[in-house]
């Protein structure tokens, strides 16, 4: 009867802490313990402690810097284009015309694709020989033969950098939506009367609102492009060569098929920080823009 | 100052709103369209040149085969399709019992920051977050060790787990987010008729707040049911791999047969597709509340 407000709210929390701590805290600090470690499953017996060295190595690693490389490129191609592609649609979404509400129901349908869905979508699109792309550029005009896209490395990398806008732009979409629905509808007018251009009345009433939304998708979204896996995994496997090798590839290739347990934990390790330090920027960026409610 | 009427003016905004409105509706439709119509057609017409973009005989056989268990003898890619049956009803499983046990935690959890003010409420919140933001690669091969020594390799009992890492933090924020727009009279009304603390929560408030539950129970089982990267990691046989992994073998077949990877495709995104249709409207003010506002 007497519980405390505290004491009674960490009632309530303790199953989920529990779960948590059990599900995410200790493999967290058990897997820093296993890249202090030589440790391959294909030889349990031989698992040593080696202190630092799997992440001095990655120093000279080249696959895993050829890699960070990678990743870095293609974080800063699928953010620039999500964020093009979805300022536009959120745009056109919010003016009023008939068949906005299919084309709203549209805009969520990449949302409900698996990635490995998507990526197998894709690869029957960007196919050699049976490609509708190439169909498509064919009966266009644009191109006179069936290209092999997925064989070169930059058009591998910037078809599996569009494919995993697809995915993502419902996203981005959905919270400019929000933030654009906030605009007060007579700032507009008032910009119409000072006889401001569709150009000025975007750069002067609507950008400064989006800004925080913006905030959030940016940061949400080089999260997510970070992480990217599912699509690239079906659509190029890291290839070809390791033109599109990012780091979530690598790492699983690491683990799963060499089954290098002790650098694929150290990989893991420098992945969860650099995502970190980046998550930890955003909590702050919106905690001062006062605006992280809790 | 012009002389034309108004009503003559050419109406450039709306030209360039249903231009737009056009573009971008094709590129969100079209490429699932496209396997879509692959799924109905027979595997000579699906590799045409140039590509049919209706199926000129359609057929049921890509998805009839999954149901022959002899059917796999016959095709390329056999063990793939005889796993696909399988494979659909794990996800099924592994998928709702994610979200109901995602819900069982979360909402003391929720109630309580909802309801109640806390010392250490705000760190723990922003804890909740930051193990969102742990990336999957950092917990992957830790938890492969775990399940292994506790012999849930290759069970649903490891995937469910690992599900609610990803989850679980995110039902927590978007339940809070509802349960704090449920009235406080509510329940108040509710305890001077005498209704004990859990009556209360059961009769009174879980039934107002049901849209957020409803809401967090979707996410959750989309999460759960997409997910990629774990379920490879840790299924090797059609007693837990769920369809993302089976979908996946179709494509990295080196035999691959279009229309039956465009069926399988199919398949895995009609669950999730049809709860973000039905519950479109839900799901996005979730989706808003949980993240433009933290």
């Amino acid at each position: 009867m007497t519980l405390t407000d505290t004491r009674r709210a960490y009632l309530l929390n303790t199953p989920a802490l529990v779960v948590l701590l059990a599900l995410v805290a200790y493999p967290i600090g058990y897997s820093f313990w296993v890249s202090l470690h030589r440790q391959n499953l294909k030889r349990p017996k031989a698992v040593r402690f080696i202190g630092l060295d799997n992440y001095l190595s990655l120093w000279q690693d080249p696959a895993f810097l050829g890699s960070l490389r990678t990743t870095g490129l293609f974080v800063l191609v699928v953010v620039a284009m999500t964020v093009l592609l979805a300022i536009s649609l959120a745009l056109v979404l919010n003016e009023t015309f008939p068949g906005r509400g299919v084309l709203r129901s549209l805009a969520l349908l990449p949302w409900a694709m698996p990635g490995v869905v998507n990526g197998l979508m894709w690869r029957t699109i960007f196919d050699a020989k049976t490609g509708v792309l190439n169909g498509l550029l064919t009966s266009l005009g644009i191109i006179d033969s069936y290209q092999a896209w997925l064989s070169s490395p930059t058009g591998a990398f910037f078809l599996t950098a569009f494919a995993q806008v697809w995915n993502t732009l419902p996203f981005a979409v959905i919270l400019l939506l929000a933030g654009l629905s906030t605009i007060p509808g007579d700032l507009y007018d008032a910009a119409k009367v000072d006889r401001a251009g569709v150009f000025q009345r975007f750069r002067q009433v609507t950008l400064p609102w989006l800004l925080h939304p913006l905030l959030i998708v940016l940061i949400l979204e080089t999260m997510n492009a970070f992480k990217a896996f599912d699509t690239i995994y079906v659509l190029t496997g890291g290839g070809p060569g390791d033109a599109t090798d990012v780091i979530a590839v690598l790492n699983i290739r690491t683990a799963l098929t060499y089954t290098d347990f002790g650098l694929g934990s150290a990989y893991a390790w420098v992945i969860t920080l650099i995502t970190l330090v980046v998550s930890a920027g955003y909590v702050a960026a919106l905690y001062r823009k006062g605006s992280f409610e809790l | 100052m012009s002389t034309v009427p108004l009503r003559y003016r050419v109406p450039w905004k709306k030209i360039v709103v249903y231009a737009l409105a056009a573009v971008f509706a094709l590129y969100l439709l079209m490429p699932f369209y496209w396997i879509f119509a692959m799924s109905f057609m027979h595997e000579v017409d699906a590799v045409s040149v140039p590509p049919q973009w209706i199926p000129e005989h359609p057929t049921l056989d890509n998805y009839l085969s999954f149901l022959r268990p002899d059917a796999g003898e016959a095709l390329v890619g056999g063990r793939a399709i005889e796993e696909t049956p399988f494979a659909l009803g794990n996800s099924l499983v592994v998928a709702i019992s994610t979200a109901v046990l995602n819900l069982v935690l979360a909402v003391p959890a929720a109630y309580a920051f909802s309801r109640l003010k806390f010392r250490g409420g705000k760190v723990l919140l922003i804890g909740y977050l930051v193990t969102r933001m742990v990336p999957s690669v950092a917990i992957i091969i830790p938890f492969y060790l775990m399940m292994r020594s506790l012999g849930l390799l290759d069970t649903y009992g490891a995937l469910i787990l690992s599900y609610l890492t990803f989850s679980l933090p995110v039902t927590i924020w978007v339940l809070k987010d509802f349960f704090r727009a449920v009235p406080r009279e509510l329940e108040d009304a509710a305890r001077v008729d005498r209704c004990g603390w859990l009556r209360t929560m059961w009769e009174v408030f879980l039934p107002v707040a049901a849209p957020g539950l409803v809401a967090a129970a979707v996410f959750s089982f989309m999460t759960a049911w997409n997910e990629f990267m774990f379920a490879l990691f840790m299924t090797s046989t059609k007693a837990a791999k769920t369809m993302p992994v089976v979908a996946a073998n179709f494509a990295t077949d080196m035999n691959t047969q279009f229309t039956l990877m465009a069926a399988a495709g199919v398949l895995a995104v009609l669950p999730p597709l049809v709860l973000v249709l039905v519950f479109q409207r839900l799901l996005v003010q979730g989706m808003a509340a949980g993240s433009v506002k933290g």
